[in-house]
């Protein structure tokens, strides 16, 4: 049957190629909403690693200083004054009676500033993870959950190596399944790679603490390894953990506190240091523009293929309609030789069926070349997720060649075979 | 004859009222996708108060330094144009002025967020911005460090909600203290280069650390005297940068050409060479171009599908006339100015269509401070992309029609 169906086909060859590269289209539309679409699914069911319920973050604008155009000293000092105007504003907000707590980070859950770091493990593998340096009660704020080990604390003053935590991803990474608590990060420490002045020399890293994930970019973003440098703002120079200035100051409020807290809030801070700059906003806030972010593309994105789709719909029923007509002899000729209307009908899906299955199979051919396109890392879709894509479109793409087919193959069966052989 | 086309062309639209519906419904929505993005594009890119003497602009929006180990990517400080850019040859004026930036005020419990500039007194020399009340801030203000601002008509409702003016009112914002010495006109935050809603003295920052720094958070506009000007000032500031000692041993090389607005926009697009000071336009243009033509595939095939389909349906008609000798040629030509002009009405179709659509966008503040709408530029792209669609899309199906062996017409249509 089908061998007939592909002759048949073959017979308006032509008329066909093109109906199939149109049904190929169509495909390559779906896939890519679909992938899109599936990937941000997969990522919403991963654990975000962090509650932000009541927290606030308000990003802290310093007076720039390009390190080193003043010299290094220059630089240091200047450093050494920030941090201890880092601290006053720590302490300012953490007497505040509605903060129930307080921490200092490079950057939060949701905020844009993203710092993506590397490094090179000692078999030679290249690792990217998202890093941010935090205080002690990072954790806590955000009630991050901790799978093994602990988290930073103030027993981390005395050592000599940087203590680092790090999210499951990377534990697996590096570690494969052994315990990584205590353990030094096997890394490849280059001596000549170019760094700030005031920057402390690179120290090897030693994991304190697992952490179940932090997914700065929020639900949709794809999970990715990730490592926390301790940051503390009253050490030494030059002693771990004293890794520049933080640029977010984080707290979680008291159930029921009122915005009117904000404009408080910012003017404490103002007092505390004139010269700087403060802007804070609620998580929430944030939360909505990070997954609008997500959303609006998705969103345009399934707009216009859904016009498209509804555009490839009404013009293959016009096609498939008009083929039947101009084949009415054909189907007469059977039903006179004692074919069915339903086995008609059949033949009419079964070509469109046949023709959506080339489409579909050159879809998947060129979709699949997708993974070996040098593609930055970042991009990379799981295999599973990848596969699903391709299934969830494939089903899509016949069920639209299905609805097109539907009214022109019912009036193919419906027509007396004497009528359709007096056409002539 | 072409009007002889044009009955001919109706009446077999009217002939089969579902084909011609599809084919509009495609045509017209493709349009209108198009039509869009050329809109938006014009708002952004078009010669326009306050930029309405574009053509003689060249602006540095970004900086990056590049070393054998590490790159870095932002503004320019305001020391690499105080140094270098104020010197350059052709310049009428040239204005240096930070990028917006989010400020917070306060009015009682609510917080109201604005986007501030803080520019220097040519700022108001380049663009041209329209007063409606009162006046810029002047040099003299900015040498003296006078806390006043110039805000935008909707910030004015915001700040001053209810009050009829603002002159002479003051404002708190990012915890400093101003007085408003003039309104002015709304402008869109698509044209990004003097988007702001307050606007302010450079001197006004809250420390001057930012007069010693070559990369910061700074942006320069020059105002050529002619076009000719143009390549002048483009080339001799590279070639300054060219000659420019890093303080940061750790990079090589600045790159931070004054360009047009198009070619900035194409040095962030994926294709540009960001290392390279030359122009980075007509990469973008080729990148657009493909994306167009990849938009368009999956509507022109679907047109010459339905299209095929209706020729199939004339097939007897064709047979009579190629029966009576009509030549090939003018039975192409026949079918591609029919289905030009039913891209045309379809066209028209989708103008309007995205007239509503671009007032849908201009409303729902989709796009802060927008005013998209069809003008005759845009108008004129429309027609030419609608006729270019029509053509492409009319040509196959027409060679198809016209090679069908009249016997085989006259039967009512190919058996293959």
């Amino acid at each position: 049957m089908t061998r007939h169906l592909i002759r048949l086909i073959w017979n308006r060859k032509r008329q066909n190629l093109l109906l199939t590269i149109e049904i190929l289209c169509a495909f390559l539309v779906v896939f890519i909403v679909a992938i899109f679409g599936l990937t941000f699914a997969v990522n919403a069911r991963a654990p975000l690693g962090y509650d932000t319920e009541r927290v606030w973050v308000i990003d802290v604008g310093r007076p720039r200083t390009l390190a080193g155009q003043d010299g290094a000293e220059a630089a240091a000092a200047a450093e050494t004054r920030e941090r201890e105007v880092f601290t006053r504003l720590l302490a300012a907000v953490r007497e505040l009676p509605q903060v129930e707590i307080a921490a200092a980070a490079f950057t939060g859950p949701y905020v844009n500033a993203e710092w993506v770091s590397g490094m090179t493990l000692a078999d030679g593998r290249k690792v990217n993870y998202v890093y941010n340096r935090v205080t002690d009660d990072f954790l806590p704020l955000l009630s991050m959950p901790i799978v093994a080990g602990r988290g930073f604390a103030r027993e981390d003053d005395a050592t000599a190596v940087d203590p680092v935590l790090i999210n499951i991803q990377l534990a697996r990474t590096i570690f494969g399944d052994a315990n990584p608590i205590g353990r030094i990060i096997p890394e490849k420490i280059d001596p000549n790679r170019a760094r700030r002045p005031a920057d402390p020399p690179q120290t090897p890293k030693r994991v304190v603490g697992v952490i179940e994930d932090f997914r700065q970019g929020g639900p949709y973003s794809t999970p990715q390894a990730v490592l926390f440098d301790r940051v503390r703002l009253d050490g030494e120079a030059g002693t771990p953990g004293r890794l520049g200035v933080p640029e977010r100051l984080l707290i979680r409020v008291k159930p029921g506190t009122p915005a009117a807290f904000e404009p408080m809030l910012v003017r404490r801070l103002q007092r505390e240091s004139a010269d700087w700059s403060f802007g804070a906003s609620t998580m929430e806030s944030l939360r909505e523009r990070k997954l609008n972010d997500y959303m609006m593309p998705l969103t345009l994105l399934s707009v216009l293929a859904g016009f498209l789709l509804l555009m490839v719909t009404l013009g293959l029923t016009g096609v498939v309609w008009q083929s039947v007509i101009v084949r009415l002899r054909e189907f007469g000729l059977r039903r006179a030789a004692g074919a069915s209307g339903a086995s008609v009908r059949r033949q009419v899906f079964g070509e469109m069926a046949v023709m959506t299955s080339f489409a579909v199979l050159a879809g998947t051919a060129i979709v699949g070349q997708l993974p070996f396109l040098p593609l930055p890392k970042e991009l990379a879709v799981p295999a599973p997720v990848f596969a699903g894509a391709v299934a969830l479109t494939a089903a899509a793409i016949y069920c639209l060649t299905l609805v097109c087919g539907w009214y022109p193959s019912r009036l193919a069966a419906r027509i007396p075979p004497a009528d359709a052989l007096r056409y002539e | 004859m072409l009007r002889h086309y044009l009955t001919m062309t109706i009446a077999v639209l009217k002939r089969r009222p579902f084909y011609t519906a599809i084919s509009l419904f495609g045509i017209s929505f493709t349009l209108l996708v198009l039509m869009v993005f050329v809109a938006m594009a014009d708002h952004a890119l078009a010669p326009m108060a306050p930029e309405s003497r574009q053509d003689r602009m060249l602006g540095v929006q970004s900086a990056r330094m590049f070393g054998p180990e590490s790159a870095w990517s932002s503004n320019a400080g305001y020391m690499l144009f105080d140094k270098y850019a104020r010197t350059l040859p052709g310049v009428e004026a040239l204005t240096i002025f930070s990028s917006f930036q989010s400020v917070a005020t306060y009015l009682g419990d609510q917080r109201i967020t604005s986007q501030m500039k803080r520019t220097d007194g040519n700022f108001w020399r380049v663009f041209d911005f329209t007063f409606i009340e009162g006046g810029p801030y002047g040099q003299a203000d900015v040498d003296e460090a006078r806390f006043v601002a110039v805000i935008t008509r909707a910030t004015r409702e915001r700040l001053f909600p209810g009050a009829a003016s603002a002159l002479g009112k003051t404002f708190e914002a990012d915890g400093q203290s101003f007085r408003v010495v003039g309104v002015v006109e709304n402008v869109p935050d698509i044209r990004y280069v003097p988007f702001s809603d307050i606007f302010a003295p450079i001197t006004t920052a809250k420390t001057d650390a930012y007069k010693r720094d070559i990369m910061g958070d700074f942006q320069a506009v020059a105002l050529a005297r002619t076009r000719d000007d143009l390549p002048i000032i483009r080339e001799e500031f590279n070639a300054r940068l060219s000659r420019l000692e890093l303080p940061d041993k750790a990079y090589k090389t600045l790159v931070a050409p004054f360009e047009t607005k198009y070619d900035a926009i194409a040095r962030e697009s994926p294709l540009a060479d960001r290392s390279s000071p030359d122009r980075q336009g007509a990469k973008l243009t080729v990148f657009l171009a493909i994306l167009a033509l990849v938009f368009v595939t999956l509507p022109t095939v679907n047109l010459v599908n339905v299209n095929i389909s209706r020729i199939l349906e004339r097939a007897s008609e064709i047979g009579v006339r190629k029966a009576f000798g009509a030549p090939t040629r003018q039975l192409i030509a026949q079918f591609v100015v029919e289905n030009v002009i039913l891209t045309l009405l379809g066209g028209a179709i989708g103008l309007v269509l995205s007239g509503l659509v671009l007032r849908a966008m201009n409303q729902s503040g989709f796009i802060a401070h927008s005013a998209f709408t069809i003008n005759a530029r845009v108008f004129a792209y429309a027609v030419l992309i609608a006729f270019a669609f029509g053509v492409i899309s009319g040509v196959y199906p027409a060679w198809r029609m016209a090679r069908l062996h009249p016997v085989e017409a006259l039967k009512g249509g190919p058996s293959r």
